[in-house]
């Protein structure tokens, strides 16, 4: 049994929102975290896999003390998040809010010595610490110039290194890749497969399911607030295999999908995504070979036109999809192809 | 524990790092620096010029004043009015805007990830709001002696100083009683705005305060800084403390210098709580 690293206790996080309508305002209870109960090893990279609006920045927050929960509890290498904060605080490293967070009229090496010395990393070790950034991350010719000059794909790398310049045991990393290109995301997973390997353990979140399925060694999905999977990605994928996924494409009508779930044996039907007019459709069902003709007669029948059937492999978005009746988010496909 | 080492030093570091950055930062902002440094002159020259106009001379306005407040010397008393007056909003505009700027730009949640105390990098935005305001006053002062023709040294100029210098220690609760406010409500500028006001009258930084009904010059007893401006003024001008005595005035501003800071810095701690239960210091 591996050593746990970060242990959360019925966490739980209720935000209170006003409902703006003109002049007036309502207030209205948001449930972002419900009893979150998770256990993270030490050593392993632990991706936490949610479409927009699922909890995992708060969940991230509440682990780095940067807001208190409403009820329950967690501890981050073995200290408490609400009687040491500080001692957190020094465990881990952070990349949250994206590009955010850094001083746009100091320069790159600027914003990385202010932060190490606000880390209390003494100012040799800091002057190493930013030379062995500058290489891994190659930042080498922007360093020296004002973070206002950067492209968005650099000033994310900064707010990386920012993340890295205490060397910490544990980091957190919420959706680092957003707003990267393809290659510069890959370099970043690079890193955090390398990192981890010097055995940092890094607690990753992302609504793309690709990155989780190849980065993490244990994925955990949340859904308005609460984990509704936990397990490795094959242990995911492998609880679905008593049921088949396939995948439809055409110009498919809302009451369609309707009448498809009214078929007996068909678990769900969700739509994935819609593009000038053609619709992507995922269908979740027993037995596949003995239903397709049902389908294809429903769909038909109702005057949908289906051009591509294709049953296909479960992969962690269908996980999702046959949890909670919806998709992870469209730009999931967008990656995807690219990732190829 | 990664590479941070907890001692004296490292916290020393902690606050000079945060000076030093607000100094590299105002120092690319060539223009604003500018227009900073001549705003304290513009703010003195106001009343002065008003003086002579209203009372029709130099010699009757002095007159005048002389009846009324204990001086003839109405330029050096609105020019250390206003010069006073340039430190105290000096010292809660750059607190304030501080906050505001770091909430922004989601550099407060960066330091707010940080296992830096809050107490040192407060004291590195309070040495920094020191430093700023000292200067923009000898500046104020000096400038504002040359274009007046007024001669500031006279009087007791030590205790003055000291006067100044005692005036500072709550004005640094106050800036913080201000940097809760600005947290609380996420808004800066017409906070500042219009507590330049407020601030300038209740401070007496025209007229004494001896001219007010009696309850709002109750309120402006409360206020720190009009004990300082007084403070200054009295020792320089040769007119009365607040109670009449020296040892009076200068033991009420011991304890202002005691207790706000305090009250002011755990009010500030209290508002960071909240907003951490609620939204935390994201939402801006
Ligand atoms: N300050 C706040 N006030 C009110 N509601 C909030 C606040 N912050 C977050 N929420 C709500 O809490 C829920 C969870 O938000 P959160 O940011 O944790 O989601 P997320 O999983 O990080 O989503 P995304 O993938 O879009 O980043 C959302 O419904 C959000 O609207
Ligand atoms: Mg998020």
């Amino acid at each position: 049994m591996p050593d746990v690293i970060i242990k959360m206790e019925e966490l739980s996080k209720t935000f209170i929102s006003k409902d703006r309508k003109g002049l007036r305002s309502k207030k209205r209870e948001v449930q972002a975290l419900k009893g979150v109960n998770l256990e993270i090893y030490d050593g392993e990279i632990f991706g936490l896999l949610g479409p927009n609006g699922a909890g995992k920045t708060t969940l991230i927050k509440c682990l780095t003390t940067l807001l208190i929960p409403t009820s329950g509890t967690a501890w981050v290498n073995g200290y408490n998040i609400l009687t040491h904060e500080n001692m957190v605080r020094a465990s881990i490293g952070c990349m949250l809010m994206g590009e955010r967070g850094l001083y746009w009229k100091l320069t790159g090496r600027e914003n990385l010595d202010y932060f190490g010395a606000l880390y209390h990393v003494p100012k040799p070790a800091r002057r190493k610490r930013i030379e062995e950034l500058s290489t891994l991350l190659s930042l080498g010719d922007y360093l020296e110039r004002s973070v206002e000059t950067y492209s968005s794909g650099q000033k994310m790398l900064l707010a990386f290194a920012k993340a890295l310049i205490n060397d910490a045991p544990v980091l957190f990393l919420d959706e680092p890749t957003v707003t990267m290109d393809v290659p510069t995301a890959r370099k970043l997973r690079k890193i955090v497969r390398d990192l981890n390997e010097e055995g940092h353990t890094i607690f990753y979140t992302t609504h793309l399911m690709l990155e989780a399925e190849e980065l993490c060694h244990r994925v955990a999905i949340i859904d308005r607030g609460g984990v509704i999977e936990l397990g490795t990605p094959q242990e995911l994928k492998s609880s679905l295999v008593t049921e088949e996924v396939i995948t439809l494409e055409g110009v498919i009508q809302e009451n369609v999908v309707q009448n498809l779930r009214e078929i007996p044996g068909v678990k769900s039907a969700t739509i994935k995504s819609e593009s000038k007019g053609r619709t992507t459709l995922a269908v979740i069902c027993d037995d596949s070979r003995q239903l397709l003709p049902r389908i294809i007669e429903t769909m038909v029948g109702n005057g949908a036109t289906v051009d591509f059937i294709k049953p296909h492999e479960v992969t962690l978005e269908d996980v999702f999809i046959a949890r909670t009746g919806r998709s992870l988010g469209v730009d999931t496909r967008v990656v995807a192809q690219k990732e190829g | 524990m990664g590479l941070s080492v907890f001692s004296h030093r490292s916290s020393l570091g902690v606050i000079l790092t945060v000076l030093k950055a607000r100094f590299l930062i105002i120092s690319r902002y060539r223009g604003s620096l500018f227009l900073e440094s001549l705003l304290p002159l513009v703010f003195a020259a106001m009343p002065i010029l008003i003086g002579v106009a209203v009372a029709g001379g130099d010699a009757a306005a002095g007159q005048n004043f002389l009846a009324n407040v204990g001086t003839a010397d109405y330029k050096l008393y609105m020019l250390l009015g206003a010069s006073v007056f340039i430190v105290v909003s000096t010292m809660l505009w750059i607190v304030g805007f501080w906050i505001r700027r770091e909430m922004e730009m989601g550099t407060l949640e960066s330091i707010y990830l940080s296992p830096a105390k809050r107490i040192h990098v407060v004291s590195g935005i309070a040495s920094y709001a020191f430093i700023r305001s000292s200067i923009a006053f000898v500046a104020a002062l000096a400038v504002g002696s040359l274009v007046f023709g007024v001669n500031p040294f006279r009087g007791e100029v030590y205790a003055a100083v000291a006067f100044l210098l005692l005036g500072l220690v709550p004005l640094w609760g106050l800036a913080f009683l201000f940097g809760a406010l600005i947290l609380k409500i996420k808004e800066a500028n017409s906070v500042i705005n219009s507590l330049q006001w407020v601030v300038s009258f209740f401070m007496g930084v025209f007229f004494p305060i001896a001219a007010f009904p009696p309850i709002l010059r109750y309120v402006a007893l409360t206020f720190p800084p009009t004990w300082m401006n007084q403070g200054v003024r009295a020792s320089l001008l040769n007119l009365s403390y607040f109670f009449e005595a020296w040892y009076i005035h200068t033991a009420v501003m011991f304890v202002f210098a005691a207790v706000v800071p305090l009250l002011g810095y755990s009010i500030f701690l209290s508002t960071e709580k909240r907003l951490k239960r609620k939204e935390g210091v994201g939402q801006y």
